[in-house]
């Protein structure tokens, strides 16, 4: 099937930097619109384009993810699409029967029961009572809250919460989904039961998927969009180039440096690498090699290093110590060349390192840092793993009967 | 398939605005409906005296006019039933004037979060409005009820035009609500305005005491609408004929045309309200 459901053409959206101006522009609009006159296409004063000249389609069976840092206009350009609000200029055309996963449990009250809630959100989002009647067994089979049925809401975890929002919403059969971020909280558990939903209507529904989670993109779309300060950057069926593009866009913290100074990193360069783009090194094969020269005040008898690789979300996910090959080295003359070789058993993504070196006192106990670089040797993997949030995968020797 | 355009042009037909405002209406009943139970039913399993709530504000200005007037301390002219009785049927109706006329802002605002994020025929909000103050308003004629019964009231056949007179003027207040809505959502002064508004509004027409015989005030409460309507509900309350008809013919005609009006800013306006409120 190739029906384009969503048409997008050369969409703008402006908005206000200042409250007041923003209530007054609103309200000249308001009377513009009641009188029927043409709004102005221009920006006015403290005005800016939040969206600016968007186009793009999504056709039946189609999920394409829509990424792109805080501020990129998601959420505004999510909004258009679901009709909350109108462009300011272009066009948007939407075929079919709309369903939107923007926020989940809308219209709970928390000092009703989930039973009375499930009634609230349906709804809202247009169930009419008997649809609601005849589902409601299976919303509360997937939300899997079993006994708290009829407890008030303002009671469930947030977890809880947003299961039974989801399983409301899991309920609509639209052509069109669009999808915000919502799958930002809850357990794993819940995440795949959603994503499994999602994959379910993705066949019959062209859907928009807004996410920071690039695993979840990855592991559901068909296509994608990178979007910067209202502008696309990208637009691609290579979910890899993608999402390597938005690792690039992130503005990685400045190293830091840490310890007691008693060692210094004299160099620090990364090699073997497929390309580099924007300064970061991409790896598509090959190991990570390292090559560092660092000194060490003379006072020092022994001491170790560690490398730790940290993901974009500073969340350590390996550790390369000389201490767990079992080596300690001896400070004699000061200066030493160090070189490492990794295996590139990463997941697609982008990370960084702690590189840092550590005094080894008698009995082999563990001193002072002396130094510790942070956020250095900067790197993207991208050789098309298996998509997944884990950090690492283990090459392993399979054997079948 | 059914097909959806957005741009960003004004031009829109009014026949065709219409139209949608009224296919509005008629699909949202039951979300009106179930919103109306969500809010009613959290509103009174969260509250210890519950319903009566309906009733303290209305017998604490009663008592505050029935207190005056008793010891003397405003001289008011003969009412042609009890006082306490007047006093408490005209505040009942006033209160219930005053809520249509703030109820949707209200909702407005309280469910400010869903309007921003789903999209549903907002006219939902109207009914939902118009669902709560039907059901408030049957709550507080329990009070008038039982002083009519105390009073030993015997009540004619007026009785049956007591509906359709407060259903009239709760749609004239509910316009007139709406008519608001533009610029109350953008700015609070509205929203803090129309208390002080109403409050104000009491004392021209016949809450608390009748149209004096002559002067200005006279005529003040004479060319003020919301007269005609009071005094007539009261009227069919207490067994009195309703005299006025053609004002009353001419407020109805009116009322539903500023309803028609009304409803066809509210949908127009209501995207550009979405944008600023999540702005």
């Amino acid at each position: 099937m190739s029906e384009v459901l969503i048409k997008v053409e050369g969409v703008s959206k402006k908005f206000s930097k200042k409250l007041k101006t923003s209530l007054y522009y609103g309200l000249k609009d308001v009377f513009g619109s009641v009188l029927g006159l043409q709004p102005s296409a221009e920006l006015r004063k403290n005005e800016f384009w939040a969206i600016s000249d968007v186009s793009f389609e999504v056709k039946r069976g189609e999920c394409l993810g829509l990424i792109g840092h805080n501020g990129a206009g998601k959420s505004t350009l999510l909004k258009m699409l679901n009709g909350l609000i109108k462009p300011d200029k272009g066009q948007i055309t939407m075929h079919g029967k709309i369903g939107a996963l923007i926020e989940l449990g809308a219209g709970f009250n928390p000092i009703l029961t989930g039973r009375e809630n499930v009634y609230n959100n349906a709804a809202i989002l247009g169930f009419t009572k008997n649809e609601i009647d005849k589902k409601f067994d299976s919303i509360v089979e997937f939300a899997e809250i079993g006994e708290f049925l009829d407890m008030p809401v303002q009671n469930y975890s947030s977890g809880m919460k947003v299961r039974l929002g989801f399983a409301v919403a899991a309920q609509m059969e639209p052509d069109i989904l669009l999808i915000d971020e919502v799958l930002a909280v809850g357990d794993i558990g819940f995440h795949v039961k959603c994503l499994n939903r999602i994959a379910e209507l993705l066949p019959k529904t062209a859907i928009i998927f807004v996410s920071h989670s690039m695993p979840q993109v990855t592991r559901i779309c068909t296509n994608g969009i990178l979007m910067n300060r209202g502008k696309i950057l990208l637009n691609t069926i290579n979910i890899g180039e993608l999402i390597s593009h938005y690792y690039a866009l992130f503005e990685t913290d400045n190293e830091s440096i840490i310890g007691s100074g008693k060692a210094t990193l004299e160099s620090f360069n990364l090699s073997a690498y497929s390309r580099i783009e924007n300064g970061i090194c991409i790896y598509e094969q090959n190991n990570l090699e390292i090559n560092a020269k660092i000194k060490v005040i003379p006072s020092i008898k022994r001491f170790a290093i560690h490398a730790i690789i940290v993901d974009t979300e500073t969340k350590p996910v390996a550790i390369a110590s000389s201490l767990s090959s079992d080596i300690i080295l001896e400070n004699k003359n000061g200066s030493h060349t160090v070189n490492l070789s990794i295996p590139l058993i990463f997941s697609d993504g982008k990370y960084s390192m702690y590189f840092t070196l550590v005094e080894v006192l008698d009995k082999n106990r563990i001193g002072d840092t002396m130094v510790s670089h942070r956020g250095i040797g900067k790197f993207i993997v991208n050789k098309k793993t298996y998509p997944t949030a884990i950090g690492i995968q283990l090459p392993c020797e399979w054997s079948f009967n | 398939m059914e097909v959806k355009v957005y741009r960003s042009s004004n031009k829109y037909s009014l026949i065709q605005v219409l139209k949608d405002s009224f296919k509005g209406y008629k699909n949202s009943f039951y979300l009106a409906k179930q919103l109306a139970k969500r809010d009613l039913s959290a509103l009174y399993r969260q509250s210890l005296l519950g319903f009566l709530w309906a009733f303290i504000p209305i017998i604490m200005n009663a008592a505050v006019w029935i207190f005056l007037q008793s010891t003397g301390t405003v001289r008011l002219s003969e009412t042609a039933v009890p006082y306490a009785l007047y006093v408490v049927i005209g505040t009942t109706i006033w209160s219930i004037f005053s809520d249509s006329f703030t109820m949707l802002i209200n909702d407005l605002t309280v469910n400010k979060a869903v309007i921003t994020k789903i999209n549903f025929d907002k006219e939902a909000l109207i009914l939902l409005g118009f669902f709560k103050l039907l059901f408030n308003s049957g709550v507080k004629m329990l009070l008038i009820i039982f002083l009519l019964i105390y009073f030993k009231i015997s009540i004619s056949f007026s009785i049956v035009y007591f509906l359709p007179l407060l259903v009239l003027s709760m749609l004239l207040f509910v316009s007139l609500g709406m008519l608001l809505v533009p610029v109350g959502m953008l700015y609070q002064d509205i929203g803090k305005g129309i208390p002080l508004l109403m409050q104000l509004l009491m004392y021209l027409t016949p809450v608390v005491y009748n149209i004096p015989k002559e002067g200005l005030m006279k005529n003040i409460m004479e060319c003020n609408p919301f007269t005609y309507l009071l005094v007539e509900i009261r009227n069919t309350l207490t067994g009195f004929q309703v005299e006025h008809f053609t004002v009353i013919g001419l407020i109805l005609i009116s009322t539903l045309l500023l309803f028609t009006f009304a409803s066809i800013i509210y949908r127009v306006s209501m995207p550009i309200i979405t944008e600023r409120m999540s702005a």
